[in-house]
Order: structure tokens, then C-alpha cells, then sequence
């Protein structure tokens, strides 16, 4: 049995960081700011670019949007070129988790309307300028029948051919459920990640979800399992995340722990990957956004947690 | 646990004593009262033993003329040290006796009494200093993330995720650390276990094969045939003959897209998507109607001012010869026409 390994393999030793380099806008091209990584170690992108990832769970509320926040703002921070895309329709959440609702003026329906440019439809994130948003409707408009799903690929095909570039990843959220707003969403994809939580219900959903990708052409499909609780498994009150990865037969991209700190960057509209001191969730999506880049999956999972040894010097206030 | 084996050292060292000899040196009193604090703990043991301890104690000759107070909690082994209180006595100042002879003849500790006679206070007030500073920080901590209020702009400054020099515009770029390596994640010895924002949790590998992998891809592609509609057609409508019913989707009828009335045909929608420059489609169309429609009125308004222009009407006037009531009249005609040319135009412009 080979050792178990919690970490993609990385070769690569550190060597020392670079100076943090500083926004420049030149009056031809924007240069993305490049986040300044403390071990200038940074993740080897894999696979064709654009990679273009549709993020689904079949069942509602299990953490679709929060991880498309997340795992897309720790791309952009990893230095990638990201486009996000909230291609839930009649809901739209992902403006509000990353705090840009405020700045959402024009969508996709206004773009085939003729209202406006793509470019002028893509939200620029203030805080890392290579990750943009762009929603696909406002909740009172609405998409023409029949061509949302061409309409998305038109949406790929340019952005791919954009003058400052092609994105390196185009993140799709997709809604809640399997019928139209489904359908459209997954329409251009190549890859999925799917985001369950350890129950049932969840379960039985993502297995239908999973086999409908896969009717549709979609093979490379990994796991994200949410909202886990050590101390249920341990007690045998929620499933473990081998039991879940048994059920579904899927590869695991991360292993999210329960973190309060969800709610309150939710409400706040900061991403959980900006803080600092990082916490246990944030730690655990910039882990899957790692393995994304380099399409590596888990090769050990976190179990249950263990009681903390405290040395003799601990209640001096360690 | 700690004054247990405290008292168990002592009483490895209490059979050391004996083979070291006694002391040679005075002990001050103060010394004496912080030794009796741990004489003390010798009574933890007593509670379990209370009989069997006393009566080892007392075999031993050697006393000091002290006195042990007893401060023991279990009212059992109350009762039994005060039924030997009288026969311990005597034991217990042999052991403390024993205990201050062995504590002085070892080197160190004569060094350190050598050196620092002068200063055991000090160490004293050093060491009863630090656990109160440690106490209080571990209550102030404790009191301070209750007490914080959650949500004001120092709550944020200190969770990150506001940097107080963001808005002065002296912020450095922040630097963000390998998710892997990094002070928050440590692996255990043995991969077993992973340290992560102060949590211990353990590991367990991963047991999925590739073969587990495509035997539940054969389940799904038996148990879920699917095929990618690409019709769709409100409630009630009728399907068209040469349409694979696989590839229909019925929309309900109070469902967004089954609402949706456009215009837009899919080409232009699709021409609309691929525009990189110059202004929107719409936005165009809907400034050339308006240019158009300017253009418009404008004409109008210079046919309109063509026919009642009085002036030119004046020249077209054929000259003739007339009386001053004629001029008169002549006057005041021009005078009504010119009015009238007003309003005329005036109507024009209001149109």
C-alpha cells in the first residue's frame, strides 16, 4: 500500500521569495497583479487553457457558490487569469459572496440584447484584477428559450479570442437542480467538480448529477465533499468522506471542514481564502484550488480529530 | 498528577538522603516554609495509604524538631491521621528532617544556595510573578474575544480582512503562503497526522481504484440514459414531427424561459457576443432612430417656416398704387398676417 499522502507531490524546492511586484497599467495592456507567495512556490497548470470547470452538486445549499468564490479567488491569487460566471439564472449569489453585487450593472441578457460589449459585462475584481465576474441575467430578466446553452458557448469562444488574452480558467457555477438552468450551464464545459455534503439526500443527487455529466461527455469529474464534521464521524453520526467516496466512486479534490467563518465571510462578502491568519476552510480551498491546477485529487483524507498534546509550557498562554 | 510525582521524587530522594548524609550548613527559615509547601504534597499519598505511609515514615530515627500541619482533604484518611497524629508526629519530622538533609547536600543545590542566599526572595517573586502574568493573559484572552464587538472595523482589521492602510494608500502587498508549507499546516511524524490551524487530525489513505472508478461508471451509464435536449417548447405547444422526443424539453408555462418574448434573432445575438469595439448593437440602433427621427423634424420645421415667411411673401406682391386708407389697411393686413405667421410657427415648434 503506497504511504498515504494528504499533499500533491511537488518537486520543486523554495527558493527565495521575490520582491512583491507592484500594479502597473500600461495604456496598451493591463498586467494582472501577481500575488507574492512567502515560498514563491507556485502551482504547475495543467491541461489545455482555457480549462473550462462547471461547479455543480445536483442538490441546493451544499455549497456550489461558495466554493466557486473561493476556489476561483485562490486561483487568481496563484496568478491565473480567471473568469467566473454565475450561471444560475433566475438566483443569482456569486456577486454577493465576493462583494461586487454593487458593481454588477450589465449581464449576459443585456450583452445579447445589444445593450452593451462582453467587456463592459465583466466585473473586474479590485483586489485581484485577474479574476472577473459576469452573471448571466438580473432576477427579472430573462433568457430567450432554446439558446442558453449556444449562448454560454458563444461567451467561451470570446473570451478566448479577447484582446488581453484568453483566460487560463473559466469557472462556471451552476444552479441548483437538473433541468434548463443545468443544461445551459454544463453546455460548454470539459470538466466538473461536484460538491456534496456527507448525507443522503445529497448523495443520491450528486449520483444522478454525476451520471448526466457523463451522459453529456463530461469525464473528468472530481469530488468536493463540504461541510464535514469530525466529531459526527467519529461518533458515527455522518458519514466519513471514505464511506462518501465509496458511494459515488468519484476522486477527491478537497475535503471541506464546518467553519463558522463561512456565515460570516458570506454576509460579508469576503471570500474566506483572503484572511488573514487563514482558517481551516480556507486553508482546505486554496488546497483544492492547488489540486485543480495541477489536476491532482487526494491520496489521504482527514478522519477525526485527534486531542492536541500541550507541553509543560502550554498554560503560560501557548 | 504533578504533586503526586513531586511526591514520588521525594521519596526516591528521601532514600538518596540517607546514603548522602547530613547537612553542614544552616537553612534559612524562609526556605523552611517554602520546603513545607511541598511536605504538603507528601499528604496526597497519604490519602490513598494513609496507614501504611505513616507507619514507612516513622520507621526512620532521624527528626528535626518541626511540626506538619495536616491538610489533608479525604475525612477517611483525616480520621486515620489524626488516630496516628501523636505516633506520626514524631515520623514526620524524621522525614522533613531527611528530606532538608538530602535538598542541601546535593552540589547544585548548594551551589545555587551558595549563590543566591541573598536572593531567594526575588526568585520567589520572579516565579509567582510569571504564573500570575500567564493567568491573567489566559484570562484576558479568554474575556476579550467575548467582549470584542463582532463586525466594527477593529473586529475586521484583526480577522484580516480590512487593511487599515488600504484606504491611506500605504498598504504593502499582501503576501499569501503555500497552502502546503506553511506555519498553519504540519504533518506528523509518519504522515498519520495533520496539524492544521491548531487542530490534530488524523489521516487515512485513500482506498479507490481505478477499477472500483469504472465499475461505477458502467452503473451510472446503465441506470441513467440521457440525451442533451435541444428543443425547447412551452406547455401545450406541438411537437415537430422530424424531433426526437429525447431531445425535448417542456418548459412550464410559468417558468422564466417559457415567458420570454424576443425579438433577437440568433445570429445577431451571436454577433452581439463577439463584439470587441465601438458601441453595442442596440445602443447604436437606438441613437441612429433618434438621429433619424431628429433629422425629421427638422425638415419639418424648414417647410414650415418657408411657407409663412411674410418677407418673401412681400416681394412676390405685385406694386400698385393705392390711397393712405388702402396704406392703412395695407398696414394693418401685414400686421395680422405677421401674427398669424407667429402663432403658425409657434404651433410648429410645439408640435
Amino acid at each position: 500500500m503506497a504511504s498515504p499522502r494528504l499533499f500533491s507531490t511537488c518537486h520543486q524546492p523554495p527558493f527565495l521569495p521575490p520582491s512583491p511586484q507592484r500594479f502597473v497599467k500600461s495604456p496598451a495592456k493591463r498586467r494582472p497583479i501577481r500575488s507574492a507567495l512567502q515560498f514563491n512556490r507556485k502551482p504547475q497548470l495543467a491541461g489545455e487553457t482555457p480549462r473550462i470547470v462547471v461547479i455543480t452538486s445536483g442538490k441546493g445549499g451544499v455549497g456550489k457558490t461558495t466554493t466557486t468564490a473561493n476556489v476561483g479567488l485562490s486561483l487568481a491569487r496563484y496568478g491565473f487569469s480567471v473568469v467566473a460566471i454565475d450561471a444560475d439564472i433566475g438566483l443569482r449569489n456569486l456577486d454577493l459572496l465576493l462583494g461586487l453585487e454593487n458593481r454588477v450593472n450589465y449581464t449576459v441578457v443585456e450583452v445579447l440584447n445589444g445593450d452593451c460589449r462582453l467587456d463592459q459585462a465583466l466585473v473586474r475584481d479590485k483586489r485581484w484584477s485577474n479574476f472577473e465576474l459576469l452573471c448571466i441575467s438580473k432576477p427579472r430578466s430573462k433568457l430567450p428559450i432554446g439558446f442558453g446553452g449556444k449562448a454560454l458557448e458563444w461567451l467561451v469562444e470570446a473570451l478566448k479570442s479577447r484582446p488581453e488574452g484568453s483566460p487560463d480558467f473559466i469557472i462556471i457555477d451552476c444552479p441548483a437542480g437538473i433541468d434548463a438552468g443545468f443544461i445551459t450551464a454544463i453546455t460548454p464545459a470539459n470538466e466538473a467538480v461536484l460538491v456534496t455534503t456527507p448525507d443522503i439526500t445529497a448523495l443520491r443527487d450528486a449520483d444522478r448529477v454525476i451520471g448526466l455529466l457523463e451522459c453529456d461527455g463530461i469525464r473528468d469529474i472530481k469530488m468536493v465533499v463540504n461541510r464535514v464534521r469530525t466529531d459526527m464521524i467519529r461518533g458515527e453520526d455522518m458519514m466519513s468522506v471514505l464511506d462518501v467516496q465509496e458511494m459515488l466512486g468519484l476522486s477527491l479534490l478537497g475535503v471541506i471542514p464546518e467553519d463558522s467563518e463561512v456565515i460570516r465571510s458570506t454576509n460579508r462578502g469576503f471570500p474566506l481564502v483572503l484572511n488573514k491568519p487563514p482558517t481551516l476552510a480556507g486553508l482546505a480551498f486554496e488546497q483544492a484550488a492547488w489540486r485543480l491546477v495541477e489536476q491532482d485529487s487526494m491520496k489521504a483524507v482527514v478522519v477525526e480529530e485527534e486531542p492536541k498534546k500541550r507541553g509543560f509550557f502550554s498554560f503560560f498562554g501557548g | 498528577m504533578a504533586s503526586i510525582d513531586s511526591s514520588l521524587q521525594f521519596n526516591s530522594l528521601c532514600n538518596l538522603q540517607s546514603s548522602i548524609g547530613r547537612p553542614k550548613l544552616q537553612i534559612p527559615s524562609t526556605l523552611v516554609l517554602f520546603r513545607r509547601r511541598h511536605k504538603n504534597l507528601n499528604w496526597v499519598q497519604l490519602e490513598t495509604n494513609p496507614s501504611f505511609v505513616c507507619k514507612s515514615i516513622g520507621d526512620d530515627p532521624s527528626t528535626p524538631d518541626e511540626e506538619v500541619q495536616n491538610t489533608q482533604n479525604d475525612d477517611d484518611a483525616e480520621v486515620d491521621v489524626t488516630t496516628t497524629q501523636s505516633s506520626t508526629a514524631h515520623d514526620s519530622e524524621s522525614s522533613i528532617s531527611r528530606f532538608r538533609s538530602m535538598i542541601t547536600t546535593l552540589p547544585p543545590v548548594i551551589f545555587v544556595v551558595n549563590k543566591c542566599s541573598g536572593n531567594s526572595i526575588w526568585i520567589g517573586i520572579g516565579i509567582v510573578a510569571t504564573v500570575l502574568v500567564a493567568s491573567i493573559r489566559a484570562y484576558a484572552i479568554r474575556n476579550s474575544s467575548d467582549n470584542r464587538p463582532a463586525g466594527s472595523v477593529a473586529d475586521l482589521v484583526r480577522r484580516g480582512q480590512l487593511r487599515s492602510g488600504d484606504r491611506r494608500g500605504i498598504s504593502k502587498a499582501l503576501n499569501y503562503e503555500d497552502p502546503f508549507n506553511n506555519p498553519f499546516v504540519k504533518l506528523g511524524k509518519g504522515s498519520s497526522t495533520v496539524e492544521m490551524c491548531g487542530k490534530v487530525y488524523k489521516l487515512a489513505p485513500v482506498t479507490l481504484t481505478e477499477r472500483e472508478q469504472t465499475i461505477h461508471q458502467k452503473r451510472r451509464s446503465r441506470a441513467y440514459q440521457w440525451k442533451r435536449p435541444t428543443v425547447f417548447l412551452k406547455e401545450g405547444d406541438s411537437m415537430p414531427p422530424d424531433v426526437d422526443p429525447d431531445t425535448v424539453r417542456w418548459i412550464p408555462a410559468n417558468h422564466p424561459f417559457a415567458t420570454t418574448v424576443s425579438d433577437i434573432d440568433q445570429d445577431l445575438a451571436q454577433n452581439n457576443v463577439y463584439q470587441k469595439q465601438g458601441v453595442p448593437f442596440r445602443i447604436r440602433a437606438e441613437h441612429e432612430a433618434m438621429q433619424k427621427k431628429l433629422e425629421a423634424l427638422q425638415n419639418e420645421e424648414k417647410l414650415n417656416n418657408l411657407g409663412i415667411d411674410s418677407e418673401n411673401a412681400r416681394d412676390f406682391q405685385r406694386p400698385y398704387k393705392f390711397s393712405g386708407k388702402l396704406e392703412d389697411e395695407n398696414v394693418q393686413k401685414s400686421s395680422q398676417e405677421n401674427h398669424t405667421g407667429n402663432s403658425s410657427s409657434e404651433k410648429t415648434d410645439k408640435s
